[in-house]
């Protein structure tokens, strides 16, 4: 019988993505069911529509400057807390879970009124910075999973062979690392490319995410060109879960801790 | 010159293989670099490779001081300014504001609510992923899981604005019947089921551990001594699932409670909750020092939840199990 529940309730979690993709895939002008046949009109569309292109091409930038601030502080924090005793090693990691803790409306907030105070509002890296900050414990999670997973004794190896720390470090340590480097990088660019509340509080009419522009869009009337981006999304969304899955398998998640 | 002879260099053959690497006399001078670092300074080396992450967070606790003091100072209408003093009158204001309270007691309610739904759904899903036998219905479950995480909220309101809205596909299917249309968003109801939708996954990744954990001989001795299967599950797997229900009821709380997007899209503004009251006051009113009271509240409720997720959790929560 669970079963049988289970299999609905994947129904309802999958409803909004499948009727966004077949959505987008109408010929009409209006979404409408049964559909009018199909067609890759809107995709075209998207393309054209300088206003959600614009915005796709800010959240990339956003998306980016995200990943690649949080892959070299995550990696190296969840190295350092899992190799090194730290005296007040509760309180750190209490703090730097902080970003789950406090709700995005405050984390969002907060960031709104430090970035006006330094003049960084209404540009597009800094909604990347506040994306990491968020974020950030996904980061350290995946590392320190893979950190945890290394046999200490392959350090000492090379040690014993010969090499130095540096040498340890860039050719045993991280490789070693590298797939939970990978998932943690991976998670933090997708959830930057969705990254909606914060986007809202931290962009101007002028610098739009995609998120942002969809949420503004979808106040109007219906069309299928947003179909059309919203289903790039959930390509995107597919395509990282299977790079996930392959990486680290999702069945990690199953495991009691 | 012959035309295939090539390049001199070509002709004179590649440098000797026992000739020293490039990539060799790079990580030479950074371990050179490396040793010249003072053994007294050695406890720093940890620091200083926690630094960054411990930098990117600062910028949370700033922001979070920064609202705490702008909460701290009343709107100057006239000028558009926080003004110089401190005042409590913010919060005073609060506390005697009736679309305050009635905003707080909404999404209150619905936080029950969801959290409520979610766990009674999210129980058969995680019994389900954990207990099957087929290895392509787990996989598939936990696809469904993870998918909707990666696609965001709000391409998943707007999934079902294009279902339920007013043109949307269910009153079109009804009116092929003559039926309808029937107004199914913009209300309480709509805002609370794409809620329930949205943290389900949250639910279940909290829940599934626990079940793993449980040892199905368990069951089937409790089958075997006479317990009918509904027996089984309330008095033996329920209770023995406890931490990780505790656990999905938090994460589904905090959630819910701080949700902007869910009442923004689906509510159209006819259901508003907290974070969007906060979202208002800055970006409608202008009342910067209103709006950081109550942010600063939601924040406080919203830790205080989380950090009781953390005390039934157990620390390690980052997944960190220490120096070996």
């Amino acid at each position: 019988m669970a079963g049988g529940v289970a299999l609905a309730l994947l129904l309802l979690l999958a409803a909004p993505s499948l009727v966004v993709a077949g959505a987008s895939l109408t010929a009409g002008s209006i979404v409408q069911f049964p559909p009018e046949g199909l067609s890759l009109r809107w995709y075209g569309r998207v393309l054209e529509a300088r206003e959600v292109r614009d915005a796709l091409l800010r959240s990339l930038e956003v998306a980016t400057v995200c990943t690649a601030l949080a892959v070299p502080s995550g990696t190296l924090a969840a190295i350092a807390l899992a190799r090194w005793r730290f005296r007040a090693a509760l309180a750190i990691q209490l703090y730097l879970l902080l970003p789950f803790t406090v709700p995005l409306i405050g984390s969002g907030i907060g960031l709104m009124l430090l970035f006006g105070e330094l003049g960084l509002l209404g540009r597009v890296w800094p909604v990347g910075i506040a994306c990491c900050v968020i974020n950030l414990p996904f980061m350290i999670w995946a590392v320190a999973a893979s950190v945890n997973a290394l046999d200490p004794e392959l350090e000492r190896a090379a040690a014993s062979c010969g090499a130095g720390p540096v040498q340890t470090f860039l050719l045993v340590t991280l490789p070693a690392v590298a797939p939970g480097i990978l998932a943690g990088a991976l998670v933090m660019f997708v959830l930057a490319l969705n990254e909606f509340l914060v986007s809202l509080l931290l962009v101007d009419a002028r610098t739009v995410t995609l998120p942002v522009q969809i949420y503004t869009q979808i106040r109007g009337v219906i069309t299928p060109d947003l179909a059309a981006v919203s289903t790039v999304y959930v390509l995107v969304a597919a395509a990282a879960v299977l790079l996930l899955d392959r990486l680290v398998g999702l069945e990690i998640f199953l495991r009691s801790r | 010159m012959a035309i295939l002879g090539g390049r001199p260099a070509a002709r004179a053959g590649r440098p000797p293989t026992t000739a020293y690497r490039l990539s060799w006399r790079i990580l030479d001078a950074l371990e050179a670099v490396a040793a010249r670092w003072p053994a007294r300074a050695e406890g720093a080396v940890k620091w200083l490779l926690l630094g960054p992450a411990l930098a990117v967070v600062g910028l949370l606790v700033f922001g979070l001081v920064v609202m705490a003091d702008a909460s701290l100072r009343v709107m100057d209408f006239r000028t558009y300014q926080l003004g110089e003093d401190y005042s409590t009158a913010n919060y005073v204001r609060l506390f005697g504001w009736g679309a305050f309270h009635a905003t707080l007691w909404r999404s209150l309610l619905a936080t029950l609510l969801v959290t409520l739904f979610c766990l009674l759904l999210a129980f058969p899903y995680a019994y389900a992923l954990t207990r099957t036998a087929s290895a392509r219905l787990r996989r598939v479950l936990l696809v469904g899981l993870f998918l909707p995480f990666f696609v965001g909220q709000v391409v998943r309101a707007y999934g079902w604005l294009v279902i339920l809205g007013q043109q949307g596909l269910v009153n079109q299917a009804l009116g092929l019947v003559g039926l309808g249309p029937y107004r199914l968003l913009f209300s309480y109801p709509a805002v609370l089921f794409g809620l329930v939708q949205y943290m389900l996954p949250f639910a279940v990744l909290m829940l599934a551990p626990a079940l793993a954990a449980i040892p199905e001989e368990i069951e089937r001795a409790a089958a075997s001594c006479g317990a009918s299967r509904g027996r089984t599950l309330l008095r033996v797997v329920v209770p023995m699932a406890r931490p990780g229900l505790i656990a999905a009821a938090l994460v589904v709380a905090t959630l819910t409670l701080t949700d902007f997007a869910m009442p923004a899209i689906l509510g159209g503004g006819t259901n508003d909750f907290l974070a969007n009251l906060v979202h208002d006051q800055f970006f409608r009113t202008s009342n910067a020092g209103l709006g950081s009271a109550i942010a600063l509240v939601l924040t406080l409720l919203g830790t205080t939840v989380a950090g009781l997720l953390l005390a039934a959790a157990g620390v390690g929560a980052l997944g960190v199990r220490g120096a070996r």
